[in-house]
């Protein structure tokens, strides 16, 4: 078997934890859902659609929604590093005919595979909302949702990279959570995933408008905002964008993730 | 060529030392059983082995490969049961198994058989429904035993195997293990149970501190023990001075035992020291009420080379 098929066979395993971790699930689920389909469709009826937002509340809020989802699914990739550095199931990985490189891979892998479904099926959940509610779908917007899968993928190794970081640099449980709390405040907070870039602007200092603008999370809501529910055409620029802040979070985290696997050979524990 | 060889290998964890320049060889389809305390530095060698760890300095060959730099093609050919067992929480053991036999290239066709045979033969198939995080320990235990026996590796590593299982579960968890010898894998047992190295051991590899003490068959070490028998005499009344100092004369080693009518002796040849001892005692009008016989034990064994007794390390 070669190394790459072992490398599958550890992010499927991987990934799969992930879905099996039913009270996660449940959690996740029920936020998202109670997101999308309560404030979501009660707001759209509230706020009236603007220039602001480009359309409806719904499909300004509901991207948003999908790129937080990615965000959580993806996250907890640092939380299944976590358990598998403390537990020792990541010295069972060590005795596995795989190279440190490919298990850091798998990992990031299953990061990325965890939250591109779970955002996925957010996305789907979402366009039957549309469809239940007799809202416009752009037929084409299905289409670009389709071609943004791989650059989604590629944010959500990011992510998934950035927790593995965490959980490296984490000694204790509860600081990982602290870390990844910290994160995720940090990340959607200072973005435009809730919020249009004008009122970003116009309430907060320049240097934070211009981090929200690039932060990956911002750019991965305007393409989905503009494309998969506005139907306008992908911007080259924009998924250029996207894959360069996405790449290198994906790649400190598997260094960060790769010298702890190391540390672990050199001395027994991380 | 040896299935394990390590040259003055060496592991130091800050500044204490875990191994120091330790030489070490297995031959191929032996069972070699490492006894030592804990702290003894029996588990920093077998992470060595399967390739967890990096020595500080010296060599560890596995079938000929080196750990360090070959390390991938070690873990090819090399299994370990863990001494605490690993697994993923929210799995089922088939499927941890079945996820272990794919990453080890086992016959797609057999694997299934195979694991439910394994399963059955820990008496792991009634928990086959049950999470990973709900096996009572002697089942996770079987369970990592178990990864070993479907993988049937030419070095085969099991780090105190019968730890946390009962009585029944041990032995049938031993003679798994000597069914993957005479399959043809080398095995390493390393434990600080005496009655586990007696069942299991080709070999008895006795390290300490860090060091290997001695290696031998457990015949050839119990023999170099001073006085290979050990003779326990009951008198019924309190044991006379001058017989003690008379037996101590017929060769062996005589203590007798505080506050109690019996005496321990050492001594090279039972069937030859006993009749000399009933006459010696009868001469003494010493009433002996029962005699024992028996040979040392490893912990005996273990006692002589390295002046501690196994029971009472830390």
């Amino acid at each position: 078997m070669s190394q790459f098929s072992r490398l599958v066979r550890i992010a499927r395993t991987d990934f799969s934890y992930f879905f099996r971790t039913k009270w996660l699930m449940a959690v996740l689920i029920s936020l998202s859902l109670s997101d999308m389909l309560v404030v979501g469709l009660v707001y759209t009826r509230l706020i009236p659609a603007s220039t602001a937002i480009g359309s409806s509340y719904f499909q300004f809020l509901v991207p948003g929604i999908v790129v937080v989802g990615l965000f959580s699914a993806a996250t907890d990739t640092g939380r299944r590093i976590w358990l598998a550095l403390r537990e020792g199931v990541i010295q069972y990985y060590l005795t596995l005919p795989i190279r440190t490189r490919g298990l850091v891979g798998a990992y990031i892998i299953s990061g990325g595979l965890g939250g591109i479904v779970y955002s996925g099926a957010l996305l789907i959940i979402a366009y039957l909302s549309l469809i239940l509610f007799k809202a416009p779908i752009p037929i084409q917007g299905i289409l670009y949702a389709l071609i943004l899968i791989p650059f989604l993928f590629v944010l959500s190794t990011g992510i998934a990279g950035l927790a593995a970081f965490f959980a490296s640099v984490s000694r204790r449980g509860e600081m990982y959570w602290v870390y990844a709390q910290a994160l995720q405040v940090s990340m959607v907070t200072i973005s435009t995933v809730f919020y249009p870039a004008q009122t970003i602007a116009q309430y907060l200092p320049a240097p934070i408008a211009t981090i929200a603008e690039y932060n990956p999370l911002s750019l991965a809501a305007g393409v989905l905002r503009n494309s998969a529910f506005g139907g306008n055409a992908l911007e080259t620029s924009a998924l250029a964008s996207l894959l360069a802040t996405s790449l290198p979070l994906a790649t400190i985290g598997a260094l960060a993730y790769w010298i702890i696997l190391r540390t672990i050979r050199l001395k027994g524990k991380p | 060529m040896f299935a394990v060889e390590t040259l003055n290998l060496a592991k130091r964890y800050g500044k204490t030392d875990a191994l120091r320049g330790l030489n070490f060889t297995v031959n191929e389809g032996e069972i070699m059983v490492i006894l030592g305390p804990n702290g003894s530095g029996k588990t920093t060698l077998l992470m060595i082995l399967c390739t967890i760890l990096k020595p500080t300095s010296g060599t560890a060959k596995v079938v000929g490969i080196d750990v360090v730099e070959e390390g991938t093609k070690v873990r090819e050919v090399m299994g370990i049961a863990f001494q605490e067992a690993r697994g993923f929480w929210r799995h089922k053991p088939s499927s941890i198994l079945r996820f272990h036999a794919s990453m080890f290239d086992i016959d797609p066709a057999k694997r299934q058989d195979l694991i439910e045979r394994t399963m059955k033969d820990l008496e792991l198939w009634e928990s086959r429904d049950k999470m990973f995080m709900h096996l009572s320990g002697g089942q996770a235990k079987r369970l990592e035993t178990a990864k070993v026996l479907i993988q049937q590796p030419k070095l085969a590593i099991f780090d105190e195997p019968t730890s946390q299982v009962d009585l029944r579960g041990k032995r049938k968890i031993w003679d798994k293990i000597r069914e993957l010898r005479d399959q043809g894998s080398t095995i390493i047992v390393a434990t600080n149970e005496v009655r586990e190295a007696e069942y299991l051991a080709d070999r008895v590899t006795i390290l300490h501190e860090g060091n290997r003490v001695v290696c031998d068959t457990i015949p050839k070490l119990k023999d170099a023990i001073a006085g290979g028998d050990i003779v326990e005499v009951d008198f019924e009344d309190p044991v006379p001075e001058k017989l003690v100092q008379d037996l101590n004369g017929l060769g062996g080693e005589v203590s007798l035992l505080p506050e109690s009518n019996q005496l321990r002796a050492k001594v090279s040849k039972a069937e030859d020291w006993v009749p000399r001892m009933t006459s010696a005692s009868y001469v003494a009008g010493a009433k002996i009420a029962s005699i024992r016989i028996t040979e040392p034990s490893l912990d005996d064994v273990f006692l002589h080379f390295t002046g501690k007794a196994l029971a009472d390390q830390p």
